[in-house]
């Protein structure tokens, strides 16, 4: 059953024409972090491979191709978590830098901190040489053009988010038994200045133990903080639930609680995984046992073999 | 139902010559408080008036009395939530504000969002008239030194805690006559923290959590340690699964130095009004005020009372 890797890349409803450039996104990434996994590396460097690749890929709400703040602008949260000793890192409202997820395990592995935000994350991004890059850059003119389309007062950005797929994220468990967890994301379309979602809140966007298992969250990221929604799923699985059982008992009660729409990919330490989420569409991929996993809509679940292209 | 009110002012080391102001001060703070709710305010109105008085309180880390980060600036964290709707607010690294918890209800209140951090929290107290102070009138000259003598030590936080010397978070929990129950957490973070560190503090489910179908818990020790667990949420889930507020908040106490080596408190509410104020700490400043009396105390199972002064 091991190793295994589940990315998402975000929960939402997505236009046709945008959604196979998402599946053959989250496909690579899953392969690519899988590889990593049966040449022996850890279950941290295949989680922070795949969401490097989403980041890379514009399709995606999270480095390049984020959404845009209320001012035009690319704000990014992160973070990674490591089950083995719970040590986590994550950055908030981090700039110009391609690869937040990167700048989140620097925080981990080289500070005694757990998150940095805004300008001492990229201060600390100097200090550690990552580089700078231009802001347009990351922009798009597909987010360029959603963001002036919800400058018009009547606009509802909470119900346009789900009109392009959220946050990225990915969980893995390799041979070792090391279970570890990574999400990205350019937040919620035309926010504040300085908003912080759930992805870097430990718990929110999502939480790793080798003794339960891990969890990546995305959807309306106000509704998953209110109800922790990662730390809620393994707490359910500390309860005895299966990865399935569990993560639908957390959307569940996020729906009814909080009237919140979102999506999770959920390991255990055994290799179980489950992708669930309550929004139209979610992309997603697994690697495990040399076979692809992926869909789109709920229920939709295709294999074939790693290696087939 | 009884209204309870129950506040600490952070678990620490707490030096011999702050332990009289500290112990005044959560005293203070619980009284302010419970006369809120006695006046028929809510639990939320409850969490915020207690953590203002403590953030106005020089002997707290929080506010005025703030630690200061590397660079010498005061970058303070805070959070508020309320049970009864599982709404939030939070501000995190904000500058130039005397009471963060105030900032972070009108997040709560009049944003869409939970949490706003750095430069856009200072730039939305502005949107909404929220006074601003000079950064020096957060500075003590207490902290001002301590600041001096740990600049160049470039080991910082983890051997900064180990020898017990953190200067720490102040918190609230509240249950209201309705059975609403609210929390709250404010703080200045730790010593000689890097530019940007965003501790436990604002986090919902570390700093604190509220839900009226459980309780509500605010938490203080050492940051990473307590984001590590989610000490608030883990608490509430004992909770959730029968487990009395005072054993709850033991068992992840217990939880958190035995997987993560972390030393903190704790302090935890029922919708039902019962409270613990718990810690793993050399030493925790809590004091509750439950129908008229004040329950107080500073040592590990020290547990004083006195008549609330009317």
């Amino acid at each position: 059953m091991l190793p295994v890797v589940v990315v998402h890349g975000g929960a939402g409803q997505i236009p046709k024409e945008r959604s196979e450039m998402s599946t053959a996104g989250v496909c690579r990434a899953a392969r690519a972090a899988y590889s990593i996994l049966q040449g022996g590396g850890s279950s941290m460097d295949a989680v922070v491979e795949a969401v490097s690749l989403l980041e890379n890929d514009p399709s995606f709400n999270a480095g390049c191709g984020s959404v845009l703040n209320v001012k035009g602008e690319v704000e990014m949260d992160a973070i990674v978590m490591d089950g083995k000793m719970l040590r986590s890192g994550a950055v908030s409202a981090v700039r110009n830098i391609a690869n937040p997820v990167q700048l989140a395990r620097l925080v981990m592995d080289k500070t005694s901190h757990a998150c940095l935000t805004a300008e001492g994350a990229n201060q600390f991004a100097s200090a550690m040489g990552v580089p700078s890059v231009p802001q347009e850059s990351l922009i798009t003119e597909y987010s360029q053009m959603r963001w002036k389309k919800n400058l018009t007062p009547d606009a509802d950005p909470v119900e346009c988010q789900m009109g392009k797929m959220g946050t990225v994220g990915a969980v893995a468990v390799d041979g070792e038994g090391n279970i570890s967890c990574a999400t990205s994301t350019g937040g919620m379309l035309n926010k504040m200045e300085g908003r912080v979602g759930d992805t870097p809140c430990i718990g929110s966007g999502g939480y790793a133990d080798n003794n339960i298992g891990a969890v990546s969250t995305t959807g309306h990221g106000e509704a998953i903080m209110k109800v922790t929604l990662a730390r809620l799923i393994l707490f359910h699985m500390e309860q005895g639930q299966s990865v399935e059982a569990a993560s639908d008992l957390g959307l569940a009660y996020m729906r009814s609680r909080v009237h919140g729409l979102g999506g999770v990919v959920t390991v255990d330490p055994r290799g179980h995984w489950a992708v669930r989420f309550s929004s139209r569409q979610m992309s997603w991929a697994a690697a495990q046992k040399d076979t692809l996993h992926y869909g789109l809509y709920t229920g939709e679940h295709y294999t074939q073999s790693i290696n087939a292209h | 139902m009884s209204a309870v009110v129950v506040v600490h002012g952070g678990a620490w080391a707490i030096p011999d010559e702050l332990a009289e102001a500290s112990v005044d001060g959560v005293k203070a703070a619980a009284c302010e408080g419970f006369s809120v709710l006695k006046r028929g305010g809510c639990a939320v109105d409850a969490v915020e008036a207690a953590v203002k008085v403590m953030e106005d309180n020089i002997a707290f880390n929080a506010g005025h009395g703030a630690a200061l980060n590397t660079d010498g600036e005061v970058a303070l964290d805070a959070m508020i939530m309320d049970g009864s709707t599982l709404e939030g607010g939070a501000v995190s690294c904000v500058e130039n504000i005397a009471n963060p918890v105030s900032l972070a209800r009108a997040v709560m209140e009049k944003t869409a969002h939970i949490m706003l951090t750095g430069r856009g929290a200072n730039m939305f107290a502005k949107s909404i008239g929220f006074t601003t102070i000079p950064t020096e009138s957060l500075l003590t000259e207490y902290e001002r030194k301590e600041w001096e003598k740990n600049k160049n030590w470039v080991t910082g936080v983890k051997d900064d805690f180990k020898t017990q010397w953190s200067h720490d978070t102040v918190g609230a929990v509240a249950v209201d006559c309705a059975g609403n129950v609210a929390c709250a957490t404010s703080t200045g973070g730790i010593r000689n923290k890097m530019v940007g560190r965003v501790g436990d503090s604002p986090i919902i489910g570390c700093g604190g959590y509220a839900d009226n179908f459980t309780g509500a818990v605010s938490c203080t020790g050492h940051g990473e340690s307590i984001l590590k667990v989610t000490l608030a949420r883990l608490i509430i889930s004992h909770i959730e699964q029968g487990k009395s507020v005072a054993d709850a908040s033991q068992l992840s106490l217990q939880y958190m130095g035995e997987r993560v080596q972390g030393a903190g408190g704790a302090i935890a509410v029922s919708p039902s009004g019962e409270w613990a104020a718990t810690f793993t700490s050399k030493r925790m400043a809590w004091a509750a005020v439950d129908s008229d009396v004040v329950w107080y105390g500073l040592e590990p199972n020290q547990r004083l009372k006195e008549q609330l002064a009317i």
